[in-house]
């Protein structure tokens, strides 16, 4: 039965392609990131978003591509990254595999390692963590492992870069000569190895196997297996009566279950191997893991700890983020804007020009680099979490509840902290596995009142509600929870009716998460947003700016774009109390980020507002000398607030300038009644602009962001009619 | 008796998966197969999922599953 196409044909070509696979949490990134380093490149498997990591470069005067596969514990997919990890060995085929082992978890790593060896491509076992079974007196005899399995096997310490050197030449030389280096055939057993010569009789004239494109053994263990998928993809019949015959004695003596039988057999195997090749210390100690989980998961400290864990990241994230934001905002809002503007009065630009580069362009980027001070230490925090382990324990303490809105243990930190800002937390969905998990979970975080609502609350609770500020505040963050949980439970019958995934997930070993890890996986997201979503948050800046000041010259912003739209519009508003085109007008500009609500409404409601806002223009040198003392304060600022975090400051409710004026206002615009209503309304209508673009980069689809300004709209307004009508049949 | 009737401390061992199709191979791609030694670690401060301790690493799933997994109480 054995098997090796493909392989002679392949010799003489230059470039060879190294797979890296391995189970999750075997030190796979922290191998392929030591070997690859800056060479290496992240972006997306097609169609799906799901990391693909990978490099290209010399080695020995070869070209190398070095493909980091997701993390699987099985090659008979569950999990989305298992699918991509089996249809890229089995379609692409590369050179050889890097298999990362966990030394201190042999069993179950050696599981997969016999999957990966049924297709019969060259292996190098890269034996990690090697320090820490030694650490533990694992004494493992890697050349058992070698001689049974018939790939190699190298010790390596991924984390200290050690046996890395070792483990590429190993690799490189069993791609160059594919056929000296072909896995060794590994029995599974009479009945089995008797069921498949028929199975394999059968299937060897299929033409993807003669053209060498599929390995046989593999293709009739699988078509043994009945594995769907490989049914379909290459339109096996299961059932044809030469498989059927050779599955009988099979099914006869293990029963009907030929998947299972497999598993017990592989598994059996893997024990086998084990029991051969590892030699443990006769008692066990209690690691360290256990006696932090004996804190970290207890019965009573559990969910303080938790919670503790998760008010300090959301501090430290908003907090280091905050000041780099104001810097951001004064560097484009100030001396950049006047730059710009000396710049095109010097080339005499025409007016509309110079506020269409100033206010539209300018306060475009000005909007996009405020965002990735956030977006980099939320990206920073969750890599931390999945990388030390705690992620896991964070979903086993929480799952319970969100399970009970149909959500999965891991959803609890991405709605958290989406109380700072939804758009990182649209990026930290990143953090579940399964696809129906993670857009349920971001369907619902727009419905947490973000920093950027806190604004509008503050200028409406001033203007009405100053006596009881506190209790409207605290009744508009439940009312949003409230929210989530109602439609978490409709969206769990509805959209995502049918089969709720389970929660089986492994609690890896506490690992300290190596610094380059961490910095690598943080600027990768921030680059990304940096560049997807900046180039469309920049768009609708502009848009903006062309609804707002088209037709050019408009006196009074009843006439502009905007005002046209907003007077079109109110009716819609008029049943839930605030149906005028400053109202609407405000609500449409809010889109881009909800706190433009207030700004909008400054300008809207009062025109002469702009008026003398004559002051000293700082010199060019002056606005350079400026700019970088303003960045010293904001790196000061942060560190302050690190460790300050003790004090209340996140949320800061600072007034915009000017709002006394746009109280006074506000007061007679509208009414108690109509201004509650107002802010439920601006609490649950469509997410902003930046968080849909947020949902298409991560989800690589405007489907949810359709779904989300759909419903949300809906429910803002039924909401807010509620409020308002209900409050006047109350006599409010 | 289940493994969701054993109690923190308690072992027992995998008789048998009462489930079918993708949830039962999953199990079993975890380790959990027929003769396999189980130790419940823990139970969550909600009180599920619990944590077992298989094949030198700790799983967790919730009670519903580990309802649908046969053990035989205590050995070792």
């Amino acid at each position: 039965m054995m098997v090796s196409q493909k392989n002679s044909q392949d010799t003489a070509k230059q470039g060879l392609t190294i797979a890296v696979a391995g189970n999750p949490n075997a030190g796979k990134s922290t191998l392929i990131n030591a070997i690859a380093g800056s060479r290496l490149y992240v972006g997306n498997w097609p169609g799906v978003t799901v990391e693909k990591k990978s490099a290209s470069f010399d080695y020995g005067g070869r070209e190398i591509s070095l493909v980091d596969l997701p993390g699987a514990y099985s090659l008979s997919p569950y999990t989305q990254e298992e699918v991509i990890a089996r249809d890229y060995l089995v379609k692409e085929r590369p050179d050889v595999i890097i298999n990362v082992v966990d030394a201190t978890n042999l069993e179950r790593n050696l599981y997969f390692t016999l999957q990966l060896l049924e297709l019969g491509i060259p292996m190098v076992i890269a034996l990690n963590m090697a320090d820490e079974a030694a650490q533990k007196g694992f004494r493992i005899d890697a050349d058992k492992i070698a001689s049974i399995l018939g790939c190699a096997v190298v010790p390596t310490v991924a984390t200290k870069k050690e046996g890395l050197e070792h483990l590429m030449e190993t690799a490189v030389s069993f791609a160059v000569e594919p056929g000296e280096h072909s896995p060794g055939f590994i029995s599974y057993g009479e009945d089995i190895e008797q069921a498949l010569l028929p199975i394999a009789d059968a299937l060897k004239n299929h033409p993807e196997v003669l053209a060498g494109r599929l390995p046989l053994r593999w293709f009739a263990l699988k078509v043994l297996e009945r594995d769907e998928r490989v049914l379909d993809d290459y339109a096996v019949d299961a059932d044809a009566p030469q498989i059927e015959k050779a599955v009988k004695h099979l099914k006869a003596a293990h029963g009907e279950d030929q998947e299972a039988h497999l598993a017990d057999t592989r598994y059996g195997l893997a024990a086998g191997l084990t029991r051969e090749a590892l030699k443990k210390p006769e008692i066990r100690k209690k690691e360290l893991t256990e006696r932090i989980d004996s804190v970290v998961l207890n019965r009573y400290l559990g969910i303080p700890v938790f919670l503790a864990a998760m008010w300090l990241i959301f501090k430290l994230t908003f907090d280091i983020a905050g000041p780099f934001t104001d810097w951001f905002d004064g560097v484009t809002s100030g001396p950049l804007s006047r730059w710009a503007e000396a710049l095109l009065l010097m080339a005499a630009a025409p007016d509309w020009l110079i506020s269409l580069v100033v206010e539209g362009v300018i306060g475009g980027v000005g909007f996009v680099l405020a965002f990735v001070p956030p977006i980099f230490a939320m990206m920073f925090f969750i890599t931390l979490l999945e990388g030390s382990g705690y992620m896991a324990r964070a979903a086993f303490v929480m799952d319970r509840m969100m399970h009970a809105i149909g959500l999965h243990g891991k959803s609890f930190i991405p709605l958290l902290m989406g109380f700072g800002c939804n758009v990182p937390a649209v990026y930290a969905t990143r953090t579940l596995e399964n696809p129906r998990d993670k857009a349920l979970t971001a369907l619902l975080i727009p419905l947490m009142s973000c920093g950027a609502r806190l604004p509008v609350y503050v200028v409406f609770v001033g203007a009405f509600f100053a006596s009881q500020a506190g209790t409207i505040l605290w009744s508009l963050y439940v009312l949003g929870i409230a929210m989530a949980v109602m439609m978490g439970l409709i969206f769990k019958k509805t959209l995502f009716r049918g089969e709720a995934p389970v929660f089986i997930m492994e609690l890896p070993p506490y690992r300290m998460p190596t610094v380059k890890n961490l910095l690598i996986h943080t600027w990768e997201k921030g680059k990304h947003f940096l560049i997807k979503a900046g180039t469309y948050i920049l768009a609708v800046a502009v848009l903006v700016w062309f609804l707002l000041n088209l037709p050019w010259g408009v006196e009074n912003k009843q006439d502009s774009y905007l005002g046209k739209i907003g007077q079109i519009s109110a009716p819609v508003f008029a049943p839930l109390g605030f149906g005028t085109w400053e109202a609407s007008a405000s609500l449409i500009t809010g889109v881009i980020a909800k706190e433009i609500v207030v700004s909008t409404m400054a300008v809207v409601y009062t025109p002469d507002a702009q008026g003398d806002k004559e002051e000293a223009v700082p010199s060019f040198g002056e606005d350079l000398r400026e700019t970088g003392v303003s960045f010293a304060g904001a790196l000061r600022e942060a560190a302050t607030n690190v460790f300050s975090t003790f004090g209340i400051a996140t949320l800061s409710t600072e007034e915009e300038e000017g709002a006394e004026g746009l109280r006074t206002i506000i007061a007679q615009a509208f009414t108690p009644l109509s201004a509650y209503a107002f802010m439920v309304f601006v609490l649950l209508y469509m997410p902003c602009v930046i968080v849909l673009i947020a949902m298409r980069h991560e989800f690589g689809t405007w489907k949810w962001a359709g779904i989300a300004i759909v419903y949300q709209s809906v429910l803002a307004w039924t909401a807010a009619f509620i409020v308002y009508q209900g409050g006047r049949l109350l006599g409010l | 008796m289940t493994l969701a009737d054993l109690k923190p401390g308690e072992t027992g061992k995998i008789v048998k998966i009462n489930l079918e199709g993708a949830l039962k191979r999953r199990l079993m791609d975890m380790g959990v197969v027929g003769g396999t030694q189980v130790r419940v670690e823990k139970i969550a401060p909600m009180g599920d999922p619990i944590e077992v301790r298989i094949k030198s690493y700790a799983l967790s799933l919730r009670r519903g599953e580990a309802k649908s997994i046969e053990v035989e109480a205590g050995s070792v």
